[in-house]
């Protein structure tokens, strides 16, 4: 791209994003993705509707979630959590545990937490695209409909 | 005006942050009020160790009073409560939990506001997610403004913060971003606020290049300004521009300049600098090509405008609204949501001199316009004498 006069950001932006969307896109084609992403206006959209997804800002507000029997058996579990059922010995159990197995347990449960939080990083980003395409299908659906609808109506 | 700061920690030793902006604002509102600052014994951001002595002191025209901090943060469990409480599926006393174990907690602190609030006009409370403000504020009914330096991480999503913000009874903000995330995490409306950001003074007039090449910096090269840690986008930084070298090959070193949280890998165009005085960071500022700042959180970056001070564009993270806007705003920079635009824009910036220059420029001409000390406390000087009369 030619520099010109005058530099703006967004037009720089606009720009230089349109160049990378057709690089992206043809690098994939090219690895033998999605051949549909052959048709860029069709790719673009396909990006959008991710773009959407990731520039959500919270993931934590999601509605499949909220929609399961119990939310936390779809969860990681990413406290490192010690119990006892005896009623009795409990404390002193949940003590020994606490501050000598917690210890011995966590640096090698530190090995594979940072794995946990990206995995459930990865979870709700895939939740997050499930409800953009339910949105998306709702969408289109009632567009289809209203479309129908008007047909419905206009005069023979 | 009887003015009080309360804020975590104080002192020179921090030169940024949150602490760098009290200590600036409150050092200035001293030249025409009194101004006392109450804060811990804490220095380090992470332990909270008491290393100030407890008690009364001063620096220059502040008063200070400082509380001891009753137990040194366990990271271990600050991780897990953070675990729990950023799922969003925690209750309510454990969200609160999570405020005292990020401390530092002083409860001498919060009996001295409480008791002593009605000695002062306003009192000014930095930094939300700390202990002192979390639970100090509250106490300091009708006469608190708050300076959230809010961010958009997963702390602001908590119920207790919802809960907390409508206590305050004006706001300080740093961006019109920061506005707009605290305004969408409070349930009422607003209560009266001014968006200040930071003063700059002009920068010092340019250093050679040359007096870098003792410290093995050779130009061009990007520059990264601040604390080198992960929460700051570094280990991504580092990932991109490694990357960066090896698909494109160019002779381009990334400068890191801050204190480092983390290991950096040894890369032979990757060059840490660690701490800087002040001459080494002007010469690297104003040599710099590029200014990038990869952190996804930010309520306002001083680097950044340093950077334009010095007429360097930046290069920052579009997952951070405040840079993103802030860079469009100025019109001072470029933005990058991923390695392909990370890398596309960057040889933009470092093929396109006059591109890069004129961004630089438009950078510099909107710290004039925003960001000189004297417009930044003309706006402080008049809300704060707004909000005593309506207090």
């Amino acid at each position: 791209m030619e520099p010109r006069s005058g530099a703006s950001v967004e037009r720089l932006m606009r720009e230089l994003g349109s160049e990378i969307s057709n690089e992206r896109r043809a690098r994939i084609v090219a690895r033998g993705g999605a051949s549909e992403y052959g048709d860029p206006e069709l790719y673009a959209r396909v990006e959008e509707v991710f773009r959407r997804v990731l520039d959500a800002r919270d993931h934590n507000a999601l509605l499949l979630p909220q929609l399961l029997d119990d939310e936390d058996d779809y969860t990681l579990q990413l406290r490192l959590r010690y119990a006892s059922h005896r009623r009795l010995i409990g404390p002193l159990l949940l003590f020994i545990k606490r501050t000598i197995l917690l210890p011995i347990n966590r640096w090698l449960y530190e090995y594979s937490l940072e794995n946990f939080r990206r995995q459930q990083r990865v979870n709700r980003l895939l939740f997050a695209c499930i409800e953009e395409l339910a949105i998306e299908n709702a969408r289109l659906r009632q567009d289809a409909a209203g479309s129908a609808e008007r047909r419905r109506n206009q005069p023979a | 005006m009887k003015l009080a700061a309360v804020i975590h920690r104080f002192g020179t030793d921090f030169a940024g942050g949150s602490e760098g902006h009290c200590r600036a604002i409150m050092t200035r509102l001293a030249a025409h009020h009194d101004v006392t600052i109450i804060t811990t014994c804490a220095k380090d951001h992470i332990t909270w160790a008491n290393e100030y002595p407890e008690g009364a002191s001063s620096l220059g025209p502040l008063k200070i009073v400082r509380f001891p901090v009753t137990r040194t943060r366990s990271m271990h469990r600050f991780a897990d409560i953070s675990d729990d409480v950023f799922s969003g599926g925690a209750p309510d006393d454990e969200e609160v939990r999570w405020f005292r174990e990020n401390g530092p907690e002083a409860p001498a602190l919060l009996d001295y506001v409480k008791a002593r609030v009605h000695a002062f006009d306003l009192v000014l409370f930095w930094s939300f997610r700390y202990y002192q403000t979390f639970f100090g504020l509250p106490l300091a009914a009708g006469r608190s403004v708050l300076v959230p330096t809010a961010e958009e991480d997963p702390v602001i999503r908590m119920r207790a913060v919802s809960r907390f913000f409508p206590l305050a009874s004006a706001f300080l903000f740093l961006t019109p971003e920061e506005r707009d995330l605290v305004a969408a995490h409070c349930p009422e409306p607003l209560a009266p606020y001014e968006i200040v950001g930071s003063g700059l003074e002009p920068a010092a007039p340019r250093v050679d290049a040359s007096a870098l090449e003792r410290l093995g910096i050779r130009t061009p090269f990007i520059l990264y300004l601040g604390r080198i840690d992960p929460n700051k986008g570094c280990e991504t930084l580092l990932r991109h521009f490694t990357r960066y070298i090896g698909e494109t090959g160019r002779n381009v070193q990334l400068v890191m300049a801050g204190p480092a949280n983390m290991p950096v890998p040894d890369h032979p165009q990757v060059k840490l600098l660690g701490f800087v005085e002040e001459r080494v960071r002007e010469a690297v500022l104003s040599n710099a090509s590029v200014l990038t700042v990869p952190s996804p959180f930010e309520s306002l970056s001083l680097a950044l405008l340093e950077a334009w001070n010095h007429g360097v564009p930046a290069l920052v993270n579009a997952r951070c609204a405040v840079l993103k806007g802030q860079s469009i705003r100025a019109n001072g920079g470029l933005y990058y949501g991923n390695f392909d635009e990370f890398s596309r824009e960057l040889s933009h910036l470092l093929d396109h001199p006059d591109t890069a220059r004129e961004l630089g420029a438009s950078g510099l001409a909107y710290v004039e316009r925003e960001y000189r000390w004297p417009h930044v406390m003309e706006k402080i000087e008049a809300f704060l004498a707004r909000v005593r009369h309506s207090a």
